[in-house]
């Protein structure tokens, strides 16, 4: 009760968080999904290359997040920016992104791939009409793995200066506002719902009715 | 129209080649199967045509030219491919399949669709009813026919079929392969067939190329084949039941007797005395008036029949007959089955052509296997 009257009195406030970090997490995923599925694309064919480049993707993935917003405002040129929180939020979704495209590539089933050889496509053309087709349900897992893992750690990157529902949890901390622990929580769940439900219309959208709901 | 000249294929860091000196030439329009037991290199000599595998010596022409000096994309785009899992494009329709080809080499809509739906009733399928479906809504047997359509899509005239029909039920396999032996006459492809079975080979092929340990131990066809193996591997290969297989690839117009006496249903008792009298047979063929055939009268009961015209009560029907394209096989089969030395073979419109007897069949296999063999094995027919 106590949580639904403090998001009525402050729902102005609220929602503007809640654009904050919409905005912020907008940005890291359509650079992540840029970068890294090329990346992917790039090392699907060099095992020692990807084996390389999946490792650094684990190894930040392991650096806890507090931390890693911490190692990138020492950077010159980054500072308590926008851009140090976007970055983080990218590097988190480098190993998830990643790792799906490589193994979605690679696991395209032999012999489609040797009659799509056999018929004399490209492999150009075999990358775009037959690899990747097949491979979106697995590489849009990976995104939304990694966009449901940024709606979480975009709270903490209130350390570093974003506005967004991250100040109701960090400040109901401090303050001992369990209302307004609350009212976060529940939005950051409701966001990451969201997203399900988005992924979900987009799966429809980008997937061949042939293959719909066969990948995880 | 494909030639191997001494091809050899060896992976890297294998001792023993995969394929080893292989020469052979397919004719324009015939069906060379290549056969033998699993791992004799049948599927590397295939994908070397089209140059999935490249040979580490040797050369491989196609219509006279060098396949190394054509570019790799536009070869394999004049060479149908078909394998045993169709690797039909889950994420494509059956239509999008098909057209693959087509729409590599830039056809208009027009033309792909028309060819399409053309390609579709050629391999018996309903166009309307299946373009539209995606792979996995398709069966077994439709998903080897969508495949067989797409490999013909653009009327390659080169085809690789590795084991095409060996993931299917054998009563489908029959099925496609008989469908795919009246495709054949119509599109007369330069054909490389591979499969583990000889039964298949037999049906299927001009030619067989039988394979072991990566060399070639005869290329013949499949009567040669089977009367006269190169040596022991084929003679086992080929199984101890040849004798039988022989029997289907032999029509049965190759030991018919046509010098026979026929007489008209209407004709005087005399007609019959005589013909009995110029023949050695004991059996007269009776027709009616339009030449076809009504049955047979025996010697015995001929002698019994008195009056003019009386002797037609003795007519008997044959229990059976065969078609001109039966093979010796059907031929023996029948035989048994209605327990009889001899059956009469007529056209469909039951005109007379001669007949078969258990006899002839039995010398006619006997004298061939000692034509093809220099020492009589003690398998030719006693005569
Ligand atoms: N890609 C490959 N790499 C290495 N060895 C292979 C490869 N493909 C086939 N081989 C080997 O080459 C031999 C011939 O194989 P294959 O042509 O597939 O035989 P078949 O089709 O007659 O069963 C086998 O010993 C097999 O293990
Ligand atoms: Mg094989």
């Amino acid at each position: 009760m106590r949580s639904l009257r403090y998001f009525v009195n402050n729902t102005d406030r609220i929602l503007g968080y809640a654009g904050e970090h919409a905005v912020l997490i907008l940005m890291a995923v359509v650079m992540a999904v840029l970068v890294w599925v090329s990346v992917g694309i790039l090392i699907r064919n060099n095992r020692r290359m990807a084996r390389g480049v999946l490792g650094i993707a684990s190894l930040i993935m392991s650096v806890p997040s507090v931390a890693l917003y911490g190692i990138l405002v020492t950077i010159p040129g980054l500072g308590l920016s926008r851009q140090s929180a976007v970055l983080a939020l990218v590097l988190y979704a480098m190993l998830p992104i990643i790792r799906n495209v490589y193994v979605a590539l690679n696991g395209v089933d032999a012999a489609i791939m040797e009659n799509a050889r056999g018929m004399g496509m490209s492999a150009r053309r075999i990358l775009f009409r037959v690899q990747l087709p097949l491979a979106t349900p697995v590489i849009l897992a990976g995104v939304r793995v990694s966009v449901v893992m940024m709606v979480g750690i975009a709270t903490l990157a209130v350390f570093i200066g974003e506005r967004n529902l991250g100040v109701l949890i960090q400040q109901g901390l401090v303050r001992t506002r369990s209302d307004m622990i609350i009212v976060g929580a529940v939005l950051v769940s409701a966001f990451a719902i969201g997203i399900d439900y988005l992924f979900s219309k987009l799966e429809h959208l980008l997937v061949s009715p042939g293959i719909r709901g066969e990948a995880a | 129209m494909i030639r191997f000249k001494n091809v050899t294929k060896r992976y890297p860091g294998m001792v023993r080649s995969a394929v080893d000196g292989l020469s052979l030439e397919v004719n324009q329009g015939e069906t060379c199967v290549f056969v033998g037991p699993s791992g004799c290199g049948k599927t590397t000599t295939l994908k070397m045509v089209n140059r999935i595998f490249e040979p580490t010596s040797g050369e491989i022409l196609v219509n006279g030219e060098n396949i190394l000096s054509q570019d790799q994309d536009t070869l394999r785009q004049g060479i149908g491919y078909v394998i045993q899992k169709t690797g039909l494009f889950p994420h494509y329709t059956v239509f999008e399949n098909v057209a693959t080809v087509p729409r590599l080499l830039g056809w208009d809509h027009q033309r792909i669709n028309s060819r399409v739906h053309e390609l579709l009733r050629l391999v018996g399928l309903d166009p309307d009813e299946n373009a539209h479906k995606y792979p996995r809504e398709l069966s077994g047997g439709q998903s080897q026919r969508v495949g067989v359509a797409r490999a013909l899509a653009a009327d390659p005239p080169v085809m690789l079929m590795d084991e095409p029909f060996g993931a299917v039920d054998p009563i489908t396999r029959t099925q496609l392969q008989n469908e795919f032996l009246t495709l054949q006459q119509k599109v007369r492809k330069t054909i490389c067939f591979v499969t583990h079975d000889i039964d298949e080979a037999i049906k299927m092929g001009n030619r067989i190329a039988i394979m072991n340990n990566g060399r070639l131990v005869q290329y013949d066809t499949p009567e040669k084949l089977l009367l006269a193996p190169a040596d022991d591997f084929v003679a086992e290969f080929i199984g101890s039941d040849r004798s039988l297989k022989v029997l289907s690839l032999l029509p049965v117009p190759k030991v018919l007797k046509r010098q026979f006496r026929v007489v008209k249903e209407t004709a005087e008792l005399e007609t019959v005395r005589a013909s009995f009298d110029a023949t050695e047979r004991n059996r007269l063929v009776i027709e009616d008036e339009n030449s076809n055939v009504v049955g047979y009268v025996t010697r015995g009961d001929a002698g019994k029949a008195s009056s003019a015209r009386g002797w037609n009560r003795f007519i008997k029907p044959f229990p059976t007959t065969l078609p001109p394209e039966a093979t010796l096989r059907d031929a023996l089969a029948v035989m048994l089955q209605h327990d009889v030395g001899a059956i009469p073979v007529m056209e469909h419109t039951r005109k007379f052509l001669g007949m078969v007897y258990l006899d002839d069949i039995r010398s006619y296999v006997g004298e061939a296997y000692q034509e093809s063999e220099p020492e009589p094995a003690g398998e030719g027919a006693p005569s």
